[in-house]
């Protein structure tokens, strides 16, 4: 049973904050990402937990063991780089040896461990070449093979699709997540591509300038985000400035614009508000809970398997998202159009400075 | 393990890691005390007059018009009579030892930027026939040949030497012929020896320059020598200033020209060679006097060193490129610019590389008087190998230098390592200027520096180190130390360079996967870097085997432990005839350098690179 508890982790990098006392609970078994935009910290928290980098203060634990200071070579959470960091002077064979080696595995069993692994990964065959000699692709399951070989407590990868064309990326994917699923280890995952993390994880935090914003699985994250930023982060969505005007018990009334929508549930402090409201839950016909909003028609995209409506309600531009183009037939740019939309689809978070 | 903060201020890493704490103590340490510390023994020495702090040597010296003279003696040039012909005479005001060291280097810096500008814009510009053969010939200059190659160039510019028997004689271009002889000859003949290296640093910065920057000028309008001054001048600038005062330091300390020149009494006035004749006579050896002569040298050097880092630093632009076609520009000459390279170029050049092939020429014959060498021999290339007083020095050489090698790569691997690998270090910066500053520490000034520290210091007071305990004293051991400080930033260069290259990932996926740090640094670094290594290493061989001031000096205390450059120098100075030996040893020398490149050449398929200050 290997879970990994980060406590109030903070590192400082030349004067700046990089990790603002991160707390994260990592369960046995679990394919968990951290999910966030270039600077946030994703990648100095994933090199803490694999003991290249050490934190000022806060405590990181592998099961009941606490592991912050533990060297790297000593620690069992193995990182596969975003570079793959494969040895150029060594064959495919003798790069996936080497944790072995170092742990004294004997030959016989280095061979068989070795195969095993480069099967795991689809790499049969490809023993005695050099990491020159093969594609990105071949080149990060080579990095994998070499990670999961030595059978470490934690895999860590950093964004390892990053380096891939589109079509290797999917497959890639579901290939880890194949592999995650078959050995049963525990799996943190660093990305900034948030569809990516979806698709892949059980669990992700999504984490912003040095700290964790939410933690939860892909279907909270993306239905119920706790923050402007998580909302915002997650896909392309409306956010809508807005004020609080009327309060009663968790039900509230806001306004924005020239509109007042009331009944959408809120109880933070704060009367300075957004409505974040995904564009595909925006209906074009009444429903029995809905809120109305008029206004003109802006532009109207074609995407292939859905058409986007953008609505100009004041100055303000809503995305709608029609998946049949019944629903739409009629709309011309600068025609009214109504936008309906479900209390319940209407997410009121605390406005952030961002 | 324990964290520790000051392991984490000092080294870089929070656990205190004893292969990097050995990374850092261990070239530091060397460098403190085999270079800092003794600098400042004799600096000690300088500042001391009867047991007091005192200003006295240096008074002394700026008191005396023999140190400084600001109103000069002598002449630069004067017509006189030679062998029943007038000629003129080029010989050097006299401005006192001191200003005539300056005027000697600021005069070298001007006239090897011009020649290795000239030759480096045509080189990275133009195509025309024969320049491959240009190409490799301009690398014939860079052959070290301590004295001999100086022997030539004064040979060449004797009243019946080979310039006036081109110039005068043959293509009556001087009214009378002409003599270089004093300063302007030591100016002249370092100007020859060093200006390839201008030439290596200006044909890089000019190779580096975008194209996209000069046609975007051209674009707008800018042509010709405006473009040059406006455009590609300033951008090449920083690289052509740190090969100008690499030049200017090597100026500063140079011995063989003053030694070769010391016919005429003015070539002698100069600080270098003030401090080498003290060891030579003797008895003015440990005169606080010469401390502060070399004390005042080695600040300028120092100034020079510290001036261009800071200059080349404030000008870091010149590699913002975005990307996008980088097709060098290189063009056909028009016809003006045909004759230039065909009349003033190739002339330039074939006077340029006559030195190295004079030498050869010198060790082949038998005599060389008037223009030509006469007397075919094989005699003295044969001594090499059959005169046991020959052998003798070149295995001494060759052991001194293979013994400050193993110092040398184990220095510049730790060194580097460590000051790459933990920039946030404390020690880090310190460590990396104290690894590059034997670059401006003239060799005559470590000589000096060694002999007061040796020889009052204790341990080293008494031992075999101590030069003035002559029952004793092992020259071999002096040697060694004072070639691995000198030649340490060759060697230091080139595994930065190859450490530079390697990303950290790749030894921290081994650590990762639970190698040690030593472990990773053996299977991964190390093979990683192995060609730097060498070629770092067979630079440094070349360097170490043809070093002089500190061979001429304190390596020629006592001949049984000569190395080459002492036995070359003996040989220079002594009977006639015997610098056609000296001449075979510079072959000898040609021979392993060339050696050494063809190797580096083949296996690190890398150009040979010449050193420069940044």
């Amino acid at each position: 049973m290997v879970d990994v508890k980060l406590e109030n982790i903070v590192k400082t990098f030349d004067g700046t904050t990089a990790l603002k006392g991160i707390s994260l609970h990592i369960k046995h078994k679990e394919l968990f990402t951290l999910l966030g935009p270039s600077g946030c910290g994703k990648s100095t928290t994933l090199r803490i937990i694999a003991g290249l980098d050490y934190p000022d203060s806060g405590h990181i634990y592998f099961g009941d063991e606490e592991v912050t200071y533990l060297p790297s070579y000593q620690r069992g959470a193995v990182l596969v780089f975003q570079n793959y960091a494969l040895w150029p002077h060594m064959t495919v064979f003798d790069n996936v040896a080497y944790g072995l080696k170092i742990r004294k595995v004997p030959k016989e069993e280095i061979k068989r461990k070795v195969e095993w692994a480069l099967e795991l990964v689809k790499l049969k065959g490809f023993e005695n070449r050099y990491p020159t000699q093969l594609s990105g692709g071949q080149q990060q399951r080579v990095a994998i093979a070499r990670a999961l070989v030595v059978e470490p407590k934690v895999l860590l990868l950093d964004e390892p699709l990053s380096n891939l064309d589109a079509k290797l990326r999917l497959e890639m994917r579901s290939e880890i997540r194949r592999i995650q699923r078959e050995l049963g280890i525990t799996v943190i995952y660093v990305t900034h591509d948030q569809e990516e993390a979806m698709a892949i994880s059980d669990r992700i935090a999504v984490m912003n300038v040095g700290t964790v914003e939410q933690v939860g699985t892909p279907r909270d994250i993306y239905e119920r985000p706790k923050t402007e930023f998580v909302a915002s982060f997650m896909g392309k969505t409306n956010v809508i400035p807005a004020k609080v005007v009327e309060r009663n018990g968790d039900k509230v009334t806001v306004e924005f614009e020239s509109f007042r929508l009331d009944g959408l549930h809120y109880t933070e402090k704060s009367d300075n508000v957004v409505l974040v409201i995904r564009p595909e839950r925006i209906k074009f016909r009444p429903g029995e809970n809905t809120v109305s909003l008029e206004g003109t028609v802006d532009l109207i995209e074609y995407y292939g398997f859905f058409t986007e409506v953008v609505g100009l309600f004041g100055e303000t531009r809503i995305i709608a998202r029609a998946i049949s183009d019944k629903e739409i037939a009629n709309l011309r740019p600068t025609q009214p159009v109504t936008f309906y939309i479900d209390r319940d689809d209407i997410i009121v978070l605390p406005k952030q400075n961002l | 393990m324990k964290v520790s903060k000051w392991s984490e201020r000092l080294f870089g890493t929070p656990l205190p890691d004893p292969v990097v704490i050995t990374s850092f103590l261990f070239p530091l340490l060397y460098l403190v005390a085999f270079l800092v510390i003794p600098v400042i023994v004799m600096l000690g020495t300088a500042f001391e007059y009867n047991g007091h702090l005192s200003l006295y040597w240096f008074r002394s010296i700026f008191g005396s018009s023999y140190y400084f003279n600001p109103h000069p003696s002598d002449y630069l040039v004067k017509t006189i009579e030679y062998g029943g012909k007038e000629v003129y005479h080029f010989y050097g005001w006299d401005f006192g030892v001191v200003l005539n060291s300056i005027l000697v280097s600021i005069s070298v810096m001007i006239l090897t930027t011009l020649l290795g500008t000239f030759f480096a814009f045509i080189m990275a510009r133009y195509d025309f026939p024969g320049k491959n053969i240009m190409r490799v010939l301009l690398f014939i200059p860079l052959l070290v040949t301590p004295f001999v190659n100086v022997v030539v160039v004064k040979k060449m510019f004797l009243p019946d030497g080979i310039i006036n028997w081109i110039f005068y004689e043959h293509l009556h271009l001087f009214p009378k012929p002409i003599w270089i002889d004093g300063l302007v000859g030591v100016i002249i003949a370092q100007t020859i020896t060093y200006y390839p290296i201008v030439y290596l640093n200006a044909y890089a910065s000019f190779i580096n320059i975008d194209p996209s920057l000069e046609e975007q000028a051209e674009n707008l309008g800018s042509r010709g020598f405006h473009l040059f001054r406006t455009v590609t001048l300033p951008l090449a600038l920083p690289g052509i200033a740190s090969g100008a005062i690499l030049v200017g330091i090597f100026s500063l300390e140079d011995l063989a020209a003053p030694i070769v020149f010391q016919g005429s009494a003015i070539a002698k006035k100069l600080m270098s060679y003030q401090i080498y004749s003290s060891f030579v006579s003797g008895f003015a050896v440990g005169n606080p006097q010469m401390a502060a002569l070399a004390l005042i040298m080695l600040t300028i050097a120092l100034i020079m060193f510290l001036a261009v880092r800071w200059y080349v630093g404030l000008r870091q632009y010149a590699m913002l490129s975005k990307g996008g076609r980088w097709k060098p520009r290189v063009a056909k000459p028009k016809w003006w610019q045909a004759l230039i390279i065909a009349f003033v170029a190739v002339p330039l050049l074939l006077i340029t590389i006559f030195p190295q092939i004079g030498v050869v020429l010198l060790a082949f014959s038998k005599t060389w008087y008037g223009t030509w060498p006469s007397g075919f021999t094989l005699e003295n290339m044969k001594a090499i190998v059959t005169q046991p007083d020959i052998e003798h020095v070149i295995l001494n050489s060759v052991l001194y230098s293979t013994a400050a090698i193993v110092i040398i790569i184990l220095l510049s691997l730790t060194a580097s390592y460590a000051s790459s690998r933990f920039k946030k270090a404390k020690l880090a910066p310190i460590l990396d200027s104290l690894a590059t500053i034997p670059i401006a520490v003239p060799g005559i000034v470590i000589a000096m520096s060694y002999f007061f520290f040796f020889s009052t210091v204790p341990p080293f007071k008494g031992s075999i180190l101590d030069p003035t305990n002559l029952l004793y004293f092992f020259p071999g051991a002096a040697l060694i130390l004072a070639y691995s400080i000198r030649r340490l930033p060759f060697a230091a260069r080139s595994i930065s360079a190859g450490l530079q290259q390697v990303h950290v990932s790749l030894e921290e996926a081994a650590m990762n996967l639970g190698a040690g740090r030593w472990k990773a640094l053996t299977s991964i670094l190390l093979p990683l870097i192995s060609l730097n290594l060498l070629g770092g290493a067979m630079l440094s061989f070349v360097y170490c085997m043809s070093e002089t001031s500190v061979g001429i000096t304190l390596g020629s205390i006592n001949s049984t432990w000569y190395p080459i450059t002492a036995k070359m120098r003996e040989l220079i100075i002594g009977a006639v005839g015997s610098a056609n030996l000296a001449a075979a040893l510079g072959v000898f020398l040609m021979l392993v350098q060339i050696t050494a490149i063809v190797i580096a050449n083949i296996i690190t398929k890398q150009r040979y690179s010449f050193i420069g200050l940044t």
